[in-house]
């Protein structure tokens, strides 16, 4: 450890809001998770790379977070060692914060596991990354119109450039507790009520306000 | 034509149609009803198969493939 990080540490001693990062495998999220704390997770290009979890912390908005980069899993019904990694953790922490990781290419098998972190009820925040992978195979995505459907924050991010990472991280604050129900009424094109919170629909550049 | 997954050729697409095994672990996995897949890979002595959807690769012992019915022969 660095001189600098034990100072940080006497400094903010207190542990505050946990951030559990949940996707499935090999979405970036150790990438998205150095990139934030400044850790030095091991990253490759296989998924299954995290087994265990890693733990780093990211002060922002004068508030501090301690962010947990937990194993890749593709259901919350876990099938092997990694996976139940992810299932403890949310169990382990009932008042953190998810941040649901998805791969910009992949992104309906991405929002199975995500539709259920948010049945769970935790304030959740997405990242949609690789967002570079995307554009070059010509995916386009809506991030405005997945964020009025889901009613949490979604931003879109590069873990591998930075792109996006400084949004995500002052959204974290903004992060909600989904509504199943209203999604399912969303998803039929009928309109719950609204949300004044997300009235522009936009970017997210400005925080959602 | 509803044929089981396992017969399916090498290069051949289908749409899913009936899973007749546990679902959830291959919802989770991104291979639901009504997607369009594509057989990319077909191991000997009853090796797993690999299919494609969309950009997701999906592999798969023979046996679960065998419980997933695909339509073949429409338009697609």
């Amino acid at each position: 450890m660095t001189g600098g990080k034990t100072e940080m540490a006497v400094l903010v001693p207190e542990r505050g809001t946990t951030v559990l990062m949940i996707g499935n495998p090999n979405v970036g999220k150790s990438a998205l998770f150095n990139r934030i704390t400044g850790a030095n997770a091991i990253v490759s290009n296989y998924p299954g790379t995290t087994v265990d979890f890693t733990s780093g912390t990211f002060i922002g908005g004068g508030r501090t977070y301690t962010i947990i980069d937990v194993p890749g899993t593709y259901s919350l019904d876990p099938r092997d060692a990694a996976e139940e990694v992810a299932v403890r953790m949310l169990r382990d922490y009932p008042d953190a914060v998810v941040m649901i990781v998805l791969d910009a290419t992949k992104t309906d098998r991405g929002l199975y596991v995500a539709l259920e972190v948010m049945e769970r009820g935790m304030p959740c925040i997405v990242a949609v990354n690789m967002m570079d992978a995307a554009h070059e195979k010509k995916i386009s995505l809506d991030i405005a119109a997945l964020q009025r459907i889901l009613g949490v924050p979604v931003v879109a991010t590069t873990a591998t450039s930075g792109e996006g990472v400084r949004d995500l991280a002052d959204m974290l604050r903004k992060a909600k507790v989904a509504d199943i129900g209203a999604i399912a009424q969303r998803m039929r094109g009928e309109e719950p009520e609204r949300e004044p919170a997300f009235t522009c629909g936009g970017c997210g550049g400005c925080g959602g306000r | 034509m509803l044929t089981e997954l396992s017969g399916l050729p090498f290069g051949a697409t289908a749409i899913v149609r009936e899973i007749n095994t546990s679902a959830h672990d291959l919802n989770c996995m991104g291979l639901r009803i009504g997607k369009e897949l594509k057989m990319i890979t077909k191991q000997p002595i009853k090796g797993p198969v690999v299919v494609l959807i969309g950009e997701l690769e999906i592999a798969m012992g023979l046996e679960i493939a065998g419980r997933i019915m695909v339509e073949t022969g429409t338009d697609i």
